[in-house]
């Protein structure tokens, strides 16, 4: 097998974990943006995505319906989150704001457990069928289904940041929170807002993934981290950013994994991660911090 | 008058004792008193965490074995109580659940833990108290690492690793790869595989690992395809390997010009690897114990009789068939009992680990149970079977 088909290969599976990562990232991005926090609990939607795909697949669901019906329900999880657990904050001091959320990822984590057991789940592919071949390299099917979803997710938070009131008052939130306020944007509301897509966001990537992984009640904490590190590489607090953090770190991985050992991956990752935040703690293609959402 | 007192109190007694005795047994013949001691036993499983799926089925295993135990009159009239804790997949909970157990409760042994390194966590308890400690996690270092007060009941990778690759040579197989992961289980393999290879002829052109939670292996075995491997074999516990068979599939390898066999271990001897690699999965062949499917060991048969008899009890109680690890949580819980029965309720710890030791032709879930002093596993390659994944459900292969 030539080399070149090879490299393609180790860049097509980079690429694929990368968008998953950008997903999650993004939604790191989106909280921090509106609170100035990290958002621990990150990682949970991203596996309540998953487990209520599958459940609603089980109840009979037709799978398009299910994934929808889990990226809402997992939306509204978010919200409900951030109305019990960090709107109480009152001074919405963003140390608080991070302890909680570790608290709410446990919790989560634990409710899945015995909602829907300690095994690990199967959601069916979202089109069967074999692999695209291009010169030499194959791509899962589900993979273009991981791209196109992260594009639509992209381009969707693009649109919805720049041409909607409803984003142009989350931007205005970010920037300045009591000059929002001043002219009569619901501050509060825009955070819940923000918790409630970062949920989405979470979702989506677990639902696209779990075909060709599947998914269990202790997914979250791992692609969780991977998330964080996507959005500190890429630079917190800008989107478009968080989604080259994710990319670049899934084409990282897959790089060393193939050209390395594997065990030198995550490694090779957090060596990154620790360069850039040395080097360029703003990250690698973020400004000077929250202002560029 | 005199007479009619003698048959009234004869039938309260036998009453009483029936009562007690349940459906008879040893204890029938020996003087019973409820007011007795219990007998306690403690159990170190992980019921949360991320080998929860592991300790549930160990609990409703020991759950269900204790009552029976306790309705058969337990150990010379008796009764078992078993005292659970969880230690939550970690290891300073294993450490802290034992020291509980021996110094609140006072147990006469530990049953447990779910996970190896939970289980090698606890030695320190173990041999400060002198208890004895039933494994049911399946790392080789349980038993291999020596310590004379603890045992092991699933198969141990040195009877599984020989076996599958015996299996390999068999097929006719010469240059293999082998993928494992770095967590537990597949470091505990790896090592035993490149020697056991080594002795059996058997050429590794390619050696692979990754990490628990990884989410594609596409880099692993594209390198693997390149190395002209004409067998892979896949060593880890976890649900990654539905995602390997996955992304096999995709990269050509499991049909057309580039199949390559795959072969597997007791890791993949769970119902949620067929189910989640789908037809990825389809002729997938792993070796683990016989009692996968009782029927390998002949309907005549003893073990056939017992694990039947324990899979019909156990779907009776809980509506499903009990997995592996369940198996090995009924092992452990009859392997105690006898001993117990052996040295008596009133024994110590040190005459209670001798009888445990003493152990021999048990048939039990695992297979045949035999301890020496060198062995704490006590199972052979004779308790193992092949299976082939045949459109979604494992058979044995003749």
């Amino acid at each position: 097998m030539p080399d070149v088909a090879e490299l393609l290969q180790f860049v097509i599976a980079g690429l694929k974990s990368g968008s998953i990562y950008a997903l999650v990232a993004l939604g790191f991005t989106l909280v921090y943006a509106a609170t100035g926090a990290i958002n621990f609990a990150q990682g949970e939607f991203y596996m309540l995505g998953g487990m209520l795909g599958v459940w609603f697949v089980s109840l009979g669901l037709p799978l398009p319906l299910a994934v929808l019906s889990a990226v809402t329900a997992t939306a509204a999880v978010g919200a409900l989150f951030e109305l019990l657990a960090v709107r109480p904050i009152s001074d919405g001091n963003p140390l608080r704001i991070i302890i909680v959320t570790i608290g709410g990822s446990v919790v989560l984590r634990q409710i899945a457990l015995h909602l829907f057991g300690p095994d690990e789940l199967a959601l069916p592919a979202f089109t069967t069928g074999s692999s695209l071949k291009i010169a030499g390299a194959a791509i899962e099917r589900q993979t273009v289904w991981i791209w196109a979803l992260t594009a639509l997710a992209v381009v969707g938070l693009v649109v919805l940041y720049r041409k909607t009131t409803f984003g142009k008052a989350m931007r205005a939130t970010s920037l300045n929170r009591d000059a929002a306020r001043l002219v009569g944007i619901d501050a509060r509301a825009m955070v819940t807002a923000a918790f409630a897509l970062a949920a989405a966001l979470g979702a989506l990537a677990g639902l696209a993934v779990a075909p060709l992984t599947q998914t269990a009640f202790d997914v979250g904490a791992g692609i969780g981290v991977k998330g964080f590190s996507a959005a500190i590489l890429g630079g917190l607090g800008n989107p478009i950013a968080a989604v080259g953090g994710g990319l670049l770190l899934g084409l990282l991985e897959s790089l060393a994994a193939g050209y390395l050992d594997p065990v030198y991956k995550d490694a090779v990752s957090v060596v990154v991660l620790l360069a850039v935040l040395f080097l360029r703690p703003q990250g690698l293609l973020g400004g000077s911090g929250k202002e560029k959402v | 008058m005199k007479h009619a007192l003698r048959v009234v109190s004869l039938a309260l007694g036998l009453a009483v004792a029936l009562s007690i005795v349940g459906c008879g047994g040893q204890g029938a013949t020996e003087e019973v008193s409820q007011s007795a001691e219990p007998v306690k036993i403690g159990a170190v499983l992980s019921l949360t965490g991320t080998y929860a799926g592991l300790g549930a089925a160990e609990k409703q295993a020991l759950d269900l074995e204790v009552k029976r135990a306790n309705d058969a009159g337990g150990i010379d009239g008796r009764q078992i109580e078993l005292v659970i804790e969880d230690d939550a997949t970690d290891e300073a909970k294993a450490v802290a659940a034992a020291s509980k157990l021996i110094e609140q409760d006072n147990v006469v042994a530990i049953l447990g833990a779910s996970g190896t390194g939970q289980s090698m966590a606890m030695r320190g308890d173990i041999d400060r108290a002198g208890v004895p400690l039933i494994s049911m996690a399946g790392g080789t270092v349980i038993t291999q690492k020596f310590d004379p007060q603890v045992f092991q009941t699933p198969w141990s990778n040195t009877i599984v690793v020989p076996f599958v690759l015996d299996a390999i040579k068999a097929a006719g197989h010469t240059d293999i790869a082998l993928l494992s992961d770095t967590g537990g289980y597949g470091k505990d393999g790896k090592p035993l595989i490149e020697t056991s290879a080594a002795e059996k002829g058997l050429k590794i052109v390619a050696s692979e690992t990754f990490n628990p939670g990884d989410a594609d292996m596409t880099a692993q075995l594209t390198k693997i395809r390149s190395s002209g491997a004409d067998a892979v074999l896949i060593w880890t516990a976890g649900k990654e390997a539905a995602t390997i068979m996955k992304n096999a599939e995709a990269l050509g390898m499991r049909e057309g010009d580039g199949v390559v066999p795959f072969f597997g271990g007791s890791g993949q001897a769970r119902v949620e690897f067929a189910e989640g690699a789908g037809p990825a999965a389809e002729g997938f062949v792993f070796g683990t114990g016989k009692s996968l499917v009782p029927n390998n060991w002949g309907v005549d048969s003893e073990a056939y009789k017992v694990v039947n008899d324990f899979s019909t009890r156990y779907r009776q109680a809980y509506g499903q068939d009990p997995d592996i690890f369940a198996g090995h949580a009924f092992d452990a819980f009859s392997i105690l009992t006898r001993a117990l029965k052996t040295a008596g309720p009133d024994a110590d710890a040190a005459a209670l680990r001798d009888a445990i030791e003493g152990t021999q032709g048990l048939v039990g879930f695992g297979g045949t149970f035999g301890f020496s002093a060198q062995d704490h596993n006590g199972l052979t390659t004779d308790d193992l079977a092949l299976y082939r994944i045949e459109n979604g459900v494992w058979e044995p292969v003749e």
